[in-house]
């Protein structure tokens, strides 16, 4: 084991950023591939719930959050393989992208975390802090530049993103139920 | 190493977020399998450890009647063996039961776990993240990956040859500030406030750090600290580690 404080590095500190921090890790597209490697295409759906099938995700405890959802339909010579479904949720201090991989049967093939941000704090909930975001890391997403950080930390929750994972299992089930999502 | 060369996935395991870090291998898709095989792993052992799973051999035991016994997982038997050792050698301090019956529970020479009080209920929330962080590095190992990381929502090891910059989040605040950097080892930090289960020992709201080879030892000594408030605990030389209140 070898440990040398931040004090001890004072480029590393003098260069370091105030507080942010951020991590791409898969742009959707290179999530879909990894989570349906058979795949040889995926057709992007819109699916818009109707009120209906709101109400009845409702009775299930799922807020739905939005009645409109993009879906990738995974395709192996014209058959469908499953689903991948993206999302981003919003922690105490963390904004974390996420795919979800559903499979035929309805059960979660696979979840991927596609990028995190961590803010100095209250910026999470600010939509000019979020906006920063949009677009970036698709291209590169698989390769890391410099910097490479560790957070340590009291543990983070991932409830956020379980929630997530049940709503988007939810409103896949009830797309496919309804037609919207075949 | 440089970093260019990193492959990086995070996946929702062990109740936060799990990052695997690899260098790049010489064939392009041995990091996906070796990547997909330590997820895989920290999965199997999620099951078996965690008490919210009504199947794991955690939850099976605290079900348990008093008299009653499991034969339980190796790996489960491997954490319980060190979690005793630690009990004993902290006087009582570190406590997978935390309070419940701290002597409740017995392993025998097989596989076998003893139920000794109807009340115990064991907890392995500040040990077996650090025990599975390091399985996982062991399965990259055997996958034939030379250098990386595998970090559990703050309960980190670093292997191979590569420096691993730690920054520590401020959890009541927010925000990030770089510590450190970390080799071949491994660093955890808990944090201990009002609405944590373990205290720590200087009231208030507090962050304890702990290098140590191992992953389980940095995870189960940052409760040693914390509960003796004491950066010089002898067991911390014990295990070649060292520790930080901040």
């Amino acid at each position: 084991m070898r440990i040398t404080l931040a004090s001890a590095l004072a480029a590393v500190s003098a260069a370091a950023p105030a507080s942010a921090f951020a991590v791409d890790y898969l742009s959707a597209e290179q999530a879909a591939k990894l989570m349906f490697p058979d795949a040889d295409a995926f057709e992007a759906r819109d699916v818009t719930l109707d009120a209906a099938t709101l109400q009845q995700l409702d009775a299930q405890g799922i807020k739905a959050r939005s009645a409109h959802w993009s879906a990738r339909v995974a395709k192996h010579a014209g058959a469908t393989l499953g689903f991948v479904v993206t999302d981003a949720v919003i922690g105490k201090v963390e904004l974390i992208d996420y795919a979800v991989g559903i499979a035929l049967d309805g059960s979660v093939k696979q979840i991927e975390i596609l990028s995190y941000r961590e803010s100095h704090g209250f910026e999470v909930r600010l939509p000019a802090w979020r906006k920063q975001f949009v677009g970036k890391g698709a291209a590169s997403a698989i390769k890391v530049g410099e910097d490479i950080a560790n957070i340590s930390g009291a543990t983070l929750s991932c409830t956020h993103v379980t929630d997530g994972v049940r709503r988007i299992v939810a409103v896949v089930a009830a797309a496919r139920r309804s037609g919207a999502l075949a | 190493m440089t970093a260019a060369a990193m492959v990086r996935r995070a996946r929702p395991l062990l109740g936060t977020l799990v990052e695997v870090g690899l260098c790049e291998m010489p064939e392009p898709c041995a990091h996906s399998q070796a990547i997909a095989a330590a997820f895989a792993e920290i999965a199997r052992l999620q099951a078996l450890m965690s008490r919210f799973d009504a199947g794991s051999d955690i939850a099976r035991f605290n079900a348990l009647p008093r008299g009653g016994s499991i034969v339980i997982d190796a790996a489960t038997h491997e954490v319980l063996t060190f979690a005793q050792a630690l009990s004993d050698a902290s006087g009582g301090a570190f406590d997978i039961s935390v309070g419940s019956a701290p002597q409740g529970w017995r392993l025998d020479a097989g596989r076998r776990l003893h139920k000794l009080a109807d009340r115990a209920r064991l907890d392995l929330g500040g040990i077996a993240k650090g025990y599975i962080v390091d399985r996982a590095v062991r399965t990259l190992r055997g996958h034939g990956c030379t250098a990386g990381w595998v970090n559990a929502g703050g309960d980190l090891r670093a292997f191979g040859a590569i420096e691993v910059p730690i920054v520590l989040r401020d959890e009541p605040h927010g925000g990030t500030r770089p510590f450190a950097q970390l080799a071949d080892g491994a660093f955890a930090t808990s944090h201990f406030g009002a609405e944590t289960r373990s205290r720590c020992s200087p009231s208030g709201s507090a962050h304890v750090s702990v290098a140590a080879p191992l992953c389980v030892q940095a995870d189960a000594l940052t409760k040693v600290v914390a509960l003796s408030g004491d950066t010089s605990h002898p067991l911390l030389a014990r295990y070649g580690a060292q520790a930080w209140l901040h």
